[in-house]
């Protein structure tokens, strides 16, 4: 019997397959198209020039992506690691420590601040965590830690309230819901009668949760914070209201900074020049190869931790 | 109490969450150094009575116990009864292998460092020592930084009885501690068993009728939710007094 093949098979390949090209094909498409629209300004600042340079200047016609990297990274890493404990507390609670009553509720409300749209954050933040910070929060934090010798240049100068400081606060309060329930379902994958066995040995909730649930889920805690990471790298609007777009790099948290998003979100409208719009095209491939690469990053490690966990 | 008596059950009843009553008034006494087997047709409440014993259903809300478990001079049902320490007297066994994700050495050393054992000669020492008596030493001498899922199902098997004797507890629960191993790997545990009642007292859920008259010194025989007869193994399974038993040993129903 010879194998005839079946119309509706092929029509069916046929579809699917160019469905998941076309994947690969925007890909391609969209790095062509920032490649191309930077080249001119690619070809004026080189690679290590347009880095290194922390000259943001339209009227000089003289760019450079120091400033906007500094902004970016600064508030990356800064949400990041005010939102990761926040959010592996969370999931602790719901998972492990939570009346049952408690659990949806809190669950709930945890995927409703996924939900809500990042201009509202900012419109928030601009409104009301502004204020709060510049008035109580940084003049505290100036107060107590900061006359310390090192640590106190991170929190000198006017609390603004326009600053490092509350973009970050606003980037990690959006982030959090989501390493929170990634966490969360990363914790609940940890076998009950693993942990039932530590508990017959004598293990507190603590004990168990830290030497059973943890290493048992590192593995997804780790996937969902370098999906924070990647989040926090783009995220636009809500940094954009309360970052105050200012080019500069700033040892002081209470300074207002530029990001790469903000940046591009701010100032296409004023190119009115064509390496000036060329150049946030730049900014804005360097954003995407970042991007690339965290994911790249985590996917490794990832990788190599299941070799080693199976 | 009678001086051989380790645990004595009266008048127990336990519901889990829901109201289902499922132990239904059980009353009898194990004995120390010996191992009494639990045997009985599946959802008959004998892995739940074993789950009492280290009140393993409070983790979860909503379970309920009625009357008093004696275990020394201590009512384990008692409110102000202090799980945590209970359980470190107490070890237990599962129906699968549950080595924890780390070093078979770890895995050991888990336990004692729970204890509060800090220096790390004596913890090196007490793992040895449990490994010995689990009869795993000599495959696991050189590998003890080996990840404990490397194991053979019944190598991990023993690791978790070893990590239940290396505490020191004074009971062991099993809860049908070789359901999922090979019959090689079933007899090395079951010669191991014997061995522990040396110094422990045993008891054994297990759905195999030759295993419990191959272990035990005596046996329960449990149907839904109660505990038809108690005695030693040697009667109850040569000459049994109740029809029920009779019926489910020699295999006509269950």
């Amino acid at each position: 019997m010879r194998h005839k093949k079946n119309p509706v098979d092929l029509i069916f390949l046929l579809v699917s397959g160019l469905a998941s090209l076309s994947v690969i094909a925007l890909i391609v498409g969209i790095l062509f198209t920032l490649i191309s629209e930077s080249s001119l300004s690619i070809e004026k600042f080189g690679l290590w020039g347009f880095i290194s340079s922390t000259d943001w200047n339209p009227v000089k016609e003289s760019f450079g992506a120091a400033t906007n990297l500094f902004g970016t990274a600064i508030t990356t890493v800064l949400s990041i690691l005010i939102a990761v404990p926040v959010a592996i507390g969370i999931a602790i609670f719901v998972t492990e420590i939570a009346p049952n009553f408690l659990k949806g509720p809190i669950g709930a409300a945890i995927e409703l601040l996924a939900a809500i749209p990042s201009i509202i954050y900012g419109m928030w933040g601009l409104f009301t965590l502004a204020p709060i910070m510049a008035n109580y929060i940084e003049p505290a934090l100036q107060k107590s830690i900061g006359s310390l010798p090192l640590v106190g240049m991170l929190f000198e100068g006017t609390p603004m309230g326009i600053d490092l400081l509350t973009a970050s606060v606003i980037l990690s309060i959006m982030i959090i819901p989501f390493t929170a329930s990634i966490s969360r379902d990363a914790f609940n994958l940890t076998p009950a009668v693993i942990k039932e066995s530590a508990y017959a040995l004598g293990a507190t909730k603590w004990e168990v949760v830290r030497s059973i649930v943890l290493p048992y889920s590192k593995l997804g805690v780790f996937g969902g914070i370098v999906l924070s990471l990647g989040r926090a790298l783009g995220e636009t609007m809500a940094v954009a209201f309360v970052l105050g777009n200012n080019h500069q790099i700033t040892s002081s948290l209470f300074d207002a900074a530029a990001t790469i998003t903000v940046t591009l979100a701010n100032e296409f409208t004023e190119a009115d020049t064509d390496i000036y719009l060329s150049s946030l095209f730049y900014l804005a491939l360097l954003l995407f190869l970042m991007s690339f690469i965290i994911l790249a990053l985590a996917k490794f490690f990832i990788l190599k931790a299941e070799r080693k966990y199976p | 109490m009678n001086d051989n008596i380790k645990i004595e059950v009266r008048r127990l009843n336990f519901y889990y969450s829901g109201a289902l009553h499922v132990l239904k008034d059980i009353s009898f006494s194990m004995y120390k150094n010996t191992v009494t087997a639990l045997i009985g047709p599946s959802g008959c409440g004998k892995t739940t009575f074993l789950r009492c014993l280290n009140r393993m259903h409070d983790l979860y809300p909503g379970n309920r116990y009625e009357g008093e478990i004696w275990m020394d001079d201590d009512n384990i049902l008692d409110n102000d009864i202090d799980h945590i320490g209970l359980r470190s007297k107490v070890g237990m066994v599962f129906q699968k292998p549950t080595p924890f994700p780390m070093s078979i050495f770890e895995n050991i050393a888990f336990g004692l460092k729970l204890m509060g054992i800090k220096k790390k000669t004596e913890i090196a020492e007490r793992v040895e020592r449990a490994l010995k008596d689990a009869a795993l030493w000599e495959e696991t001498a050189d590998i003890l930084n080996k990840f404990a899922l490397s194991l053979s199902g019944g190598q991990q098997q023993r690791l978790c009885i070893a990590r239940a004797i290396a505490v020191e507890p004074e009971v062991i629960l099993m809860d049908e501690p070789c359901s999922a191993l090979d019959p090689i790997a079933t007899a090395k545990i079951e010669d191991l068993i014997t061995e522990l009642t040396k110094r422990y007292t045993v008891i054994i859920v297990t759905h195999n009728m030759q295993q419990a008259a191959r272990v035990s010194e005596y046996t329960g025989f449990f149907m839904m939710g109660k505990l038809i007869e108690f005695d030693t193994t040697q009667k109850i399974f040569t000459a049994p007094s109740d029809k029920m038993t009779e019926d489910y040993i020699t295999g006509r129903f269950g």
